[in-house]
């Protein structure tokens, strides 16, 4: 039992080892300052500009979007890269197991969104004078959802690929289609009840609805069914990306 | 003693349209502990596939893979602690400095910060990357960047390090740093196995070599025994103080001529019996009147033989640089 501690202890340590190393590495990289960073707060301005709504619900919104986008952009940028410069190859050759390499990557999108988030909060609360009515629900939430878009992101990075840009694409459409359908422009409220049944299979209208309770103080869906489907879905996101990683190694990726 | 590597029926066959790529047909080999191990074949002969089925990078269609007595199968991990792995493309973090490098590889295994520090110090002063070790590595030359890449792969002092075409394309002193490295390795004990296209490297620094062929083991032996072996490709080599057109043509009409080859200002010319040979051509010198400025008998090299596994004719790999202009004639008939 201590061994299995002990290894546990040693495996999240290398996890974190990972994540700093790509935190230096990654972070300041233009694929990831344009696709984390600027393109959340791009089409928040665009949809905002000449829309009636108050701060706080343009706050959630902004939160929303940074969280999804920004968590969603740094496995389909980082491990393509890394397999085209051969680096991939040193972490899989290491002593951890791939669930701690996959660990370590999905901390690398998810602290991107918490720190891009925590501008949005700051921009939100000085220029948009907008207040929170649960502070400690929404960083409850910006955690849990930026860890679950990571995780959904790892899945794209994971596709036995050495060009980012053959995986760019697919998960930036298939984030714009997410985002059309999850209630961030059009309200849960004001949907028909065929959009409103297709928004639920989205993870990002449980996101959305969650920083509404944080934010705006009021949700259409309750509370814990947003945290439990955010959950669930970060886990269920990760078999995938294992299942595609050990395809990889079949087809020499 | 447990062997550093032992593989059994392994078989790599890539998924494709149809029935596949077949890259590595059930080979089979061990490699002691301690022993420079070289895995010589031409491009896709299935060289860096084995070495990656050996590294856990890439999974087998069939077989089994034992590294230093673990079951690759079945528990990877304590062998993974185990080996290092330098790839054919330096990976080394350019965004990184030197010393950063080596600190997230230590790291990786688990070093302590007292180990890493000391170990790091090391084998930058060893590999003479001292002075830049708070320099990025993308401001580093090619040669310095596989410099980095080997400390990097060697940090942890692995049991078992594989090294994937250690050095083409490296400068003279870069390549030299390296070939003592692994002689040092070596001598302290750990196993090196290397893939690599450096025919004359693998003689020099191997003690026993496997030449692989459309993925299957076609020899495997030390370079001597396997020279040995093939006594058809000896030769002798001659230079003339003067030439002339047909020289080549005469030369490949002389008996006991297999091949004739033009390398710089010297003629190799391949014999199963060069004391067979040389009367006739001290024969010939005398009736073209040539005068002799060298003349030398050579036993087989590991490249003739190399040529001869893989079924490739002499004169297409030489040792010689590659901006040398070959010629080569071969007898009609042989």
């Amino acid at each position: 039992m201590k061994n299995f501690w002990t290894r546990i202890i040693e495996e999240l340590s290398q996890a974190w080892i990972v994540t700093l190393k790509d935190i230096k590495v990654y972070y300041l990289r233009p694929g990831m300052i344009m696709f984390g960073f600027l393109m959340p707060f791009f089409m928040f301005f665009s949809f905002s500009v000449k829309r009636e709504m108050s701060a706080g619900d343009g706050m959630a919104r902004l939160l929303a979007l940074t969280i999804f986008f920004t968590a969603a952009a740094a496995g389909p940028f980082i491990i393509p890269t890394e397999r085209r410069l051969g680096t991939y190859d040193r972490l899989l050759a290491a002593p951890m197991s791939l669930l701690t390499l996959l660990l370590g990557k999905i901390a690398v999108g998810a602290f991107f969104a918490i720190a891009v988030s925590s501008i949005a909060v700051i921009i939100g609360i000085l220029f948009l004078d907008a207040s929170i009515a649960q502070p400690i629900l929404m960083i409850a939430g910006i955690f849990i959802g930026s860890f679950t878009f990571s995780t959904m992101g790892l899945i794209f990075g994971s596709i036995p690929t050495r060009n980012p840009g053959d995986v760019q694409m697919p998960s930036t459409l298939i984030r714009w289609v997410l985002l059309f359908i999850s209630g961030v422009f059009v309200p849960l409220s004001e949907m028909s009840t065929v959009a409103r049944g297709i928004s639920y299979i989205s993870p990002l209208t449980y996101s959305q609805d969650l920083m509404n309770h944080a934010v705006l103080g009021t949700g259409e869906l309750a509370l814990w069914l947003n945290l439990s489907v955010l959950f669930l879905s970060g886990v269920i996101f990760l078999l995938p990306s294992i299942k595609l990683h050990k395809r990889g190694r079949v087809l020499g990726y | 003693m447990t062997h550093a590597i032992e593989v059994h029926d392994l078989t790599k066959i890539y998924p494709s349209s149809g029935q596949g790529l077949l890259a590595v047909d059930h080979i089979n080999f061990t490699v002691e502990q301690g022993e420079v191990f070289g895995f010589l074949g031409p491009n896709g002969a299935g060289k860096s596939t084995t070495q990656r089925m050996l590294t856990t990078l890439l999974t087998p269609t069939e077989g089994q893979l034992l590294i230093l007595g673990y079951d690759l199968a079945d528990n990877a991990y304590p062998a993974k602690r185990q080996i290092g792995l330098v790839p054919e493309e330096s990976n080394v973090y350019t965004e990184l400095t030197a010393w950063d490098n080596l600190m997230f590889t230590g790291r990786l295994y688990r070093m302590s910060k007292t180990d890493r520090v000391v170990r790091a110090e090391e084998l930058l002063k060893d590999f003479g990357l001292w002075e830049k070790k708070d320099v990025k590595a993308e401001e580093f030359s090619k040669g310095m960047k596989r410099r980095l890449s080997i400390a990097m792969a060697i940090i942890h002092k692995p049991a078992l390090l594989f090294l994937d075409e250690p050095t083409p394309g490296l400068d003279v002193q870069s390549a030299r740093t390296i070939q003592n490295l692994i002689r040092q390795l070596s001598s302290e004990g750990t196993t090196v196995f290397m893939t690599t296209h450096q025919i004359e490297e693998a003689n020099q620094l191997c003690d026993r070599v496997a030449i692989i062929n459309h993925g299957k083991i076609a020899a495997i032996d030390t370079p001597e025994k396997l020279k040995q072996t093939f006594q058809q490709v000896q030769s002798v080599e001659i230079s003339f103080t003067v030439s002339f057109d047909d020289l080549e043509e005469k030369l490949a009409t002389l008996p006991e001529v297999s091949t004739v080859l033009k390398i710089g200002d010297k003629w190799r010319l391949y014999t199963e019996s060069p004391p067979a040979l040389l009367p006739h051509l001290i024969k010939f010198t005398e009736k073209e009147n040539l005068d002799i400025v060298s003349l030398n008998t050579l036993a087989p090299s590991l490249e003739d033989v190399f040529l001869q596994i893989t079924g490739q004719q002499i004169g297409s790999v030489s040792e010689e640089p590659s901006s040398q202009k070959l010629g080569m004639k071969r007898k009609k008939g042989k």
